[in-house]
């Protein structure tokens, strides 16, 4: 029972790290109807550069304010070069993106190396909690998570540039005739999502071993989370990446890891065969 | 002209691969043989890719399933089960195709990113299956066995084991397939799977059955890449589940779109160029894949219909040049209905249709 308990408060907090990062994803493609397959690795250069961020300078804080930002930068830069010229365009951006996913690894490798690498949490020692010894740090980034998916969310709503965001996705052309910079806000966008899935890397980054390879198996996380959500439903997507790692957590204690991810990936196929625009449908939107 | 000079490129082509075995001894690379096999097995993946996408307008991310299930049917028909050459063979084909009518038929309901993310899902699915499966398939170590003889004439043995007769066969193999795919594409059926991809309503309206034509473009899709899988199987004498995963997918739409989808050599160009940089580079410069992926970006962005579409560019410019004074272009400034028509037409068709 402990060992479920533990499992399952694990993929509790897994789940909100991962619902940062699948925000990101989902963002993209509701406004910018790109597939991204270079995700994962948005993720990944977030842990490699909270890495070089802690190992120059020791302190691990300074990562949660720079690498976000450097995360913003990268992802107006990729949108600028990369997305813009193809807009509209929804086969080859897939295409694209997978080919900048395959730039992004060789560049890591090249300069942050090979071998994988492990980070000491920050906040060191362990609470007792329905029973068990649970690491303090884990609970911090439970927290982290949760402020951040709050923050993003009331920026959404709560800002001129969010109402921009919302605007030209539910009508382009009517945001344009506004006076919306509809550019303007697709680089934010596309800078924003890259933003995310850094400091979900950051955040995650002492509970995951940092390596350039990384990304590979979020990937396919993030897509199961945003798709069993509901494509571009951003609440959807929050709860879908809670519930699955939750699920998974829980699974894993009683099958192996593998099985719990066939289970799942089984589950977003019949999603979306059945019902395309996600297990929330109609809750949003 | 056009044709007189694809023409003539083909029949280099074709005088180049039937003697390659000894023009590359000639000039002192024959471990290159190798390497023209690889690329022969994988330019037939790519043209799975290419029928799917190029012709029908599906974007696959899963092709490596059926060639997973194609490797895995040879090795498990030899190895496990003790079938001969051919009967692995088929037993591959036969797994690779029951596999895409199976999966087909759920993935086919679905278009664009909805289509590729299912075929990475159902990848994914059977990457991890193949994966925690060690009895049958080995697991992460594969599943190596040792070459059937082809034929057996009492005592002696046609087999694979000869590198020359292993070219020839694969050879064989794949230029069938590709004439079968140039006639497939051709016929009456392969041209309406190209109105479904120009838009599928109106392809519904003039009476074409979607669901069922996109299907029978995913069997034979799946048929053709479970085939390469057959090969490659052989090929390397092993199957693993690493071939399953969905960046081998990713490599094959890669090679497609830097070819060029929808024409019939564009994914052979494109398999051979990335993979002859690949050997030339790999050993100079270890990250040569920075280089696969600023290409793939750089042909995406300034050439979307690849090196093919490139070629045929440069040809038309020529045709215009010197057939110009002969036939003249009817897009004259107010000039007859033809023209009116194609404005209306090019102004109605979907942009994200453009492959």
């Amino acid at each position: 029972m402990e060992l479920v308990a533990a499992l399952a408060i694990n993929g509790l907090v897994w789940g909100l790290i991962i619902a940062l990062i699948a925000l990101g994803l989902s963002i993209i493609f509701g406004l910018l109807d790109i597939i991204n397959l270079a995700h994962g690795d948005f993720f990944m250069v977030g842990t490699v550069l909270t890495w070089f961020v802690f190992s120059s300078t020791g302190n691990y804080w300074l990562a949660f304010l720079i690498v976000p930002i450097i995360g913003l930068v990268l992802g107006a830069l990729v949108e600028r070069a990369v997305i813009q010229p193809i807009r509209g365009k929804a086969a080859l951006s897939i295409v694209a993106t997978f080919g900048l996913s395959i730039i992004i690894q060789e560049t890591v490798r090249a300069t942050y190396g090979a071998a994988p690498k492990r980070i000491l949490p920050p906040i060191e020692g362990t609470i007792p909690l329905f029973g068990l010894e649970y690491d303090v740090y884990r609970i911090f980034a439970a927290i982290v998570s949760i402020l951040a998916i709050a923050g993003f969310f009331a920026f959404l709503h709560r800002t001129k540039l969010g109402t921009w965001m919302r605007a030209v996705r539910i009508d382009r052309e009517t945001a344009l005739a506004m006076g919306v910079p509809a550019t303007n806000v697709y680089i934010l966008t596309f800078a924003l999502g890259f933003a995310l899935a850094a400091f979900g890397g950051v955040v995650a980054a002492p509970i995951t071993t940092v390596e350039f390879q990384s990304g590979v198996d979020v990937l396919p996380f993030c897509f199961m989370a945003v798709i069993i959500g509901g494509l571009g439903n951003l609440p959807g997507t929050v709860a879908a990446a809670v519930l699955l790692a939750v699920t998974e957590g829980i699974v894993t204690s009683f099958a192996d890891p593998t099985t719990a991810r066939i289970l799942s990936l089984c589950l977003m196929s019949a999603v979306l065969i059945v019902r395309p625009h996600g297990l929330f449908q109609g809750a949003t939107r | 002209m056009r044709t007189k000079i694809n023409g003539a490129i083909l029949i280099l082509l074709g005088l180049f691969l039937v003697g390659a075995p000894w023009l590359l001894d000639l000039f002192g690379v024959g471990f290159w043989l190798d390497i023209l096999t690889e690329i022969l097995i994988w330019s037939l993946f790519a043209a799975s890719i290419n029928l799917l996408f190029g012709y029908t307008g599906l974007l696959s991310f899963g092709q490596a399933l059926f060639f997973g299930f194609g490797m895995y049917g040879v090795a498990i028909g030899v190895e496990k089960l003790g079938l001969g050459f051919w009967p692995a063979l088929g037993l591959g084909m036969i797994l690779a195709t029951s596999m895409a009518a199976v999966t087909g038929a759920l993935a086919v309901r679905l278009t664009w990113h909805y289509f590729a993310i299912i075929t990475v899902v159902f990848s994914l699915i059977f990457y991890f299956v193949a994966l925690s499966a060690k009895w049958l398939t080995g697991g992460d170590d594969g599943t190596p066995f040792s070459m059937p003889p082809m034929f057996a004439f009492g005592e002696t043995e046609i087999s694979m084991s000869s590198y020359t007769t292993q070219y020839f066969f694969i050879l064989t193999v794949v230029a069938l397939a590709f004439y079968l795919k140039y006639r497939f594409v051709n016929s009456p059926l392969g041209l309406a799977l190209v109105a479904i991809r120009e838009n599928d309503a109106r392809a519904e309206m003039i009476g074409l059955n979607v669901y069922l034509l996109r299907l029978t473009s995913f069997i034979a899709a799946g048929a053709l890449a479970g085939l390469s899988g057959c090969l490659f199987a052989l090929f390397g004498r092993y199957a693993s589940a690493s071939y399953m995963f969905y960046h081998v997918s990713g490599e094959g739409v890669v090679w497609t779109l830097i070819g060029g989808a929808g024409t019939i050599l564009g994914p052979v160009l494109g398999t051979a160029l990335v993979i002859v940089v690949r050997e030339e580079l790999s050993n100079v410069w270890e990250h040569y894949p920075i280089l696969v992926g600023l290409f793939v970006i750089l042909t995406v962005v300034f050439a979307p219909r690849g090196l093919m579409g490139l070629w045929n560019s440069l040809m038309d410019r020529i045709e215009a040049r010197f057939d110009g004074g002969k036939t003249p272009t009817p897009m004259t400034p107010g000039g007859g209905k033809h023209t009116r028509d194609t404005t209306l037409q090019s102004a109605t068709v979907r942009p994200e249709l453009e492959t």
